[in-house]
């Protein structure tokens, strides 16, 4: 095991700079949920095709499950500890909880995120828009009616921002 | 204001939504035991096959390799007691011995210091195996020269449901349900019509988003385990008598899962982690990834055959009911679900004469289990489909022919079951109502009904602990796994209590600290952990009353519990102020103890059902007739769920229920060819995405108050999986006159029937 090699990675986490010494093969989950203990984004297919293991890089989801942590060098990497914490929720979050988008919560730290970054690029997403973008987010308990409900309201909170700046 | 606070005390009744939505809430898999290693299954890549020999030297010889755990270390780890465990039957070895049963049986475990390790090392043992013939479909199964899975049925009586099971000695079948009332053949001679229809309802798994995880500490005397189990106490049963602890000291903590659905009640992969830590002799965490997960356990696939009945006037006269289950290579919960199913078909009608039979078979396939409402969607599916099919052949319209035969609340499904409790009839004239006010047309859509007797034993208990400054610890092991439960718990304790929900917690089930509940499974939890708890803090409520009488003058009656203690004729007291004055020091607490079992309300509890758990769905459909796509474009769902608890929680089950039911109607199987599973993973196992969800959902709840639980409500969450296959089904049937018997209606079946048809429309038939 100490003749693998191991590299240095520097990258932005939450908003801090972060450094992390790994093995070249680590994956960014491991590397966050181990090194960082930053345990909100979920291992679950372990195949980056459910979404739970969704952390926003440079603003846009992917799934840390199949990313190298080498890979995020020098990149800005958001999970949902960076996002909003139970004093200060960002409105997703907040929107989740409102309208009782979870369950289980296995799926919900990567549907947030997913959701923040759809909204960044689309503050008033149509519910066409939010069932394309979301296609990758499995939730396995919900439905996903409330989820549908909570993203629509953000939406129309987006639209009226939109037109009453 | 701090949002925290904010929301707690606009009244939320879910404490966990906040830990979710930050990602602090800790799962099973979040857990960090100092120490702990990591362990990996190697899994059988072979249906049937003889065990020669296992060679491990190569991979124990890996350096970060403690332990490998394999059938030769069962002799001296059981010393003397079974090393096989199950629910009906002990069939099960805790790791293969000399036999593998199906693709994904466990042949051996490896513990090391990291997960890598521990995988890579996997690839190093060698294990010869000398291929026995395998069979996978159970009526294949069930032949005189099928290949046998298991020589000898070692029967257990009473260990997780009630009584035990009827297998066939000599055969595969470990289950064989029979039932009659009435004259079943002479309704079928004097009938008007007799119809005769069969079903397929595949094999479909869980996918629980969080996979099975469990972190076992075994010690000389004791057996620590952090597991996301949802029987704790039925894990804590089973390791007792493998490992010969006593039950006291075995620790079961179970905090937050991420989805069960049934998937993870009974005993799962706890035995096998607890000897691979007995064999570490160090705790060792296995997590395993949800393909793992799917070759872990699965709902029973099924074959249903139905003969019913009916006269002229359009009344149901007789019907039998064959169910034959495919119960894969182990028979765990699979006795019940055999049953369940062959109930289930009977639905929510007046059947004079019935006959019931179900077979739940030994086959080289993943073990089938428990799922949300166990041997329910099979049967739902078949009887309601055929209730359209009779309706469409007698030309009555499909809501009348129900409404025709169906029961009023008091009705007997069965005699030897309680009377139905809900009003049937009002909930189908409720869902096609709100069909309509929905801007849908309930005449041409699909309908189906369900009534379905959940298999819950009363046996639970809770422990409730006010504090000093009127804060409330809640001890149960009814574990939260997204239902809602502990939320539930807590809407309970402030009613009782008089405190507002952000100063009372429900603490993470651990039964070395809760009281023994069965399990977080069969629409229980509302009804017998919310009456320990209301239970308990009554008893609360009665001492502190009580008290406060004594201490303050007049009766105990004259106080009521209110924010921060108590209130009576003279004013306000806080508890603070009572306790100091009855004890004399600003210490202490109460404890109240709520228990249910089957003799509480003079022995009603033991009557089975406790409750009547019944669904109505009414659903829209649109197909692609070039390519066979059905999407399911609106939908209502109604149930009478006795009383509403908290509505997010309980629309979220009913919506996540109906929309499970939509994976297993329109998309989801698993598929065997030549023994092997060929789907098992997130790839290629489609569960429904957010763009398959209907573009309308009603869920209508119906609070008739009538229920056992608190407030008189009933359970809820399994009912609403019940019609959605059969409205799809119909509703094709309806708009395009097709019908397809074998689920998922997938668009090559869809296409195919509409071809037949289209073909049959040219030849005039
Ligand atoms: S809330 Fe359980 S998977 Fe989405």
């Amino acid at each position: 095991m100490n003749d693998i090699a191991v590299m240095d990675v520097t990258f932005t986490l939450n908003n801090e700079p972060a450094s992390a010494r790994i093995e070249p093969r680590e994956l960014l989950i491991d590397v966050l949920r181990e090194n960082f203990g930053l345990r909100g984004a979920k291992r679950s297919c372990d195949l980056g095709v459910c979404g739970a293991c969704t952390v926003l890089v440079d603003g846009l989801p992917v799934s840390s499950c199949s990313t190298l942590a080498a890979d995020v060098a020098g990149r800005s990497v958001l999970t949902i500890e960076g996002l909003g914490t139970p004093q200060a929720l960002d409105p997703v979050q907040q929107a989740f909880i409102e309208h009782g988008a979870m369950q289980c919560g296995f799926c919900t730290p990567g549907m947030v995120l997913a959701v923040k970054s759809l909204l960044a690029a689309e503050p008033s997403p149509t519910e066409e828009q939010v069932r394309h973008y979301l296609r990758g987010n499995i939730c396995r308990c919900t439905g996903y009616v409330k989820i549908i409900e909570a993203v629509m309201d953000l939406a129309k909170r987006g639209a009226r921002l939109k037109t009453n700046p | 204001m701090d949002a925290a606070r904010h929301l707690h005390n606009t009244g939320e009744i879910r404490g966990d939504y906040l830990e979710k939505v930050t990602g602090q809430a800790q799962f099973a898999s979040d857990v960090v035991i100092p120490g702990m290693l990591h362990g990996r299954v190697l899994r059988s890549p072979l249906p049937h096959a003889r065990i020669r020999s296992i060679d491990v030297s190569a991979a124990l010889a890996m350096p970060g390799v403690v332990a490998v755990l394999t059938g030769a270390d069962l002799a001296e780890l059981s010393a003397g007691r079974n090393s096989h465990w199950g629910l009906y039957l002990r069939d099960r070895p805790l790791v293969a011995i000399d036999r593998v049963r199906y693709v994904g049986d466990p042949v051996a475990a490896v513990a090391a210091l990291d997960e890598f390790t521990a995988e890579e090392a996997l690839d190093a043992i060698l294990v010869d195996y000398d291929p026995l013939p395998h069979v996978t479909d159970a009526r294949e199964a069930m032949a005189p020269d099928a290949p046998l899975l298991h020589e000898k049925m070692d029967k257990i009586q009473n260990f997780y449901f009630r009584g035990g099971t009827n297998p066939v000695e000599g055969t595969n079948i470990f289950q064989h349900y029979q039932y009659a009332h009435g004259d079943v053949e002479a309704a079928f001679s004097r009938a008007h019509r007799v119809f005769e229809d069969s079903f397929r309802f595949p094999m479909v798994v869980h996918a629980a988003m969080e996979p099975h995880v469990v972190i076992a500490d075994w010690r000389e005397d004791s057996i620590t385990l952090w597991s996301g189990a949802q029987s704790p106490t039925t894990v804590q049963k089973a390791l007792s008598l493998l490992f010969g602890i006593d039950m006291a000291k075995i620790r079961v903590i179970t905090p937050y899962v991420g989805g069960g659905f049934g998937g993870k009640s009974s005993v799962k992969i706890d035995p096998l982690v607890t000897a691979l830590s007995w064999k570490a002799k160090r705790p060792v965490r296995v997590c395993l990834s949800v393909s793992e997960s799917m070759l872990t356990c699965r709902r029973l696939s099924a074959d249903i055959e139905l003969k019913t009945a009916v006269d002229a006037g359009g009344k149901l006269l007789g019907k039998s009911v064959r169910v034959v289950m495919n119960g894969g290579a182990y028979a765990d919960t699979g006795p019940a679900v055999a049953v369940k199913a062959a109930i289930r078909a009977i639905g929510p009608y007046h059947i004079p004469n019935l006959k019931l039979e179900s077979y739940a078979v030994y086959t080289n396939t993943v073990p089938g289990a428990a799922f949300r409402s166990i041997g329910g969607p099979p049967a739902v599916w078949a009887t309601e489909s055929q209730m359209d099919v009779i309706a469409d052949a007698l030309q009555i319209d499909p809501v009348d022919f129900r409404l025709r035969n169906m029961l009023d609340k008091g009705g007997l499904v069965k005699p030897d079951l309680r009377p139905i409790d809900v009003d049937m009839p009002g909930m189908l004239r409720r869902g096609l109502a709100a069909m309509d006010e929905a801007g849908g047309n309930s005449r041409a859509s699909g309908v189906a009904v369900a009534a379905s007797d959940p298999g819950i034993h009363a046996l639970g208990s809770a422990l409730v602990r006010m504090k000093i400054d009127c804060s409330v610890l809640i001890l149960t092991n009814t574990i939260e796994l997204g239902q809602g439960a502990h939320g539930v718990l807590r809407a309970v304790a402030s009613r009782v209590l008089g405190q507002p929900l952000a100063r009372i917690k429900v603490a993470t089930p651990d039964t070395d600290l809760a009281p023994y509940d069965w399990v977080t499974g069969a629409s229980r939890s509302t009804v017998i952990m919310g009456l320990a708890v209301e239970e308990a803090c009554a008893e609360i409520s009665r001492e502190v009353r009580q008290l406060a009488a004594e201490l303050y003058g007049g009766e105990a009656a004259a106080y009521v519990l209110a924010d921060g203690g108590v209130a009576g004729p003279n004013g306000f007291t806080s508890l603070l102020d009572l306790m100091v004055r009855a004890n004399g020091i600003d210490s202490g607490e109460f404890v109240g103890l709520g228990r249910i079992t089957p003799r509480y309300r003079n022995g009603d509890f033991s009557r089975m059902p406790l409750f009547w758990e019944t669904a109505v769905g009414v659903g829209e459909t649109e197909i692609d007739v070039e390519t066979g796509e059905v999407r399911l474009t609106r939908y209502v769902s109604v149930a009478d769920v006795g009383r509403v608890m908290n509505r997010k929680s309980a629309e979220g089950q009913d919506e996540g229920a109906a929309i499970q039911a939509l994976g297993h109607t329109l998309y989801e199987e698993l598929v065997y060819e030549d023994g092997q599973p060929l789907n098992a993973s997130m790839i290629d196992y489609h569960v429904p995405a957010i763009d398959e969800a209907p573009r309308e959902f009603h869920t209508v709840l119906i609070e008739s108050g009538d229920g056992p639980g608190p407030g008189g409500a009933r359970g809820m969450g399994e009912g609403a999986i019940l019609p959605m296959a059969p409205v799809i089904s119909n509703s094709l049937a309806r708009q395009y006159g097709v019908r397809v018997r074998e689920l998922p209606l997938t668009p090559e079946r869809v296409w195919r029937a509409i071809r037949e048809v289209q073909r049959d429309a040219r030849r005039g038939k």
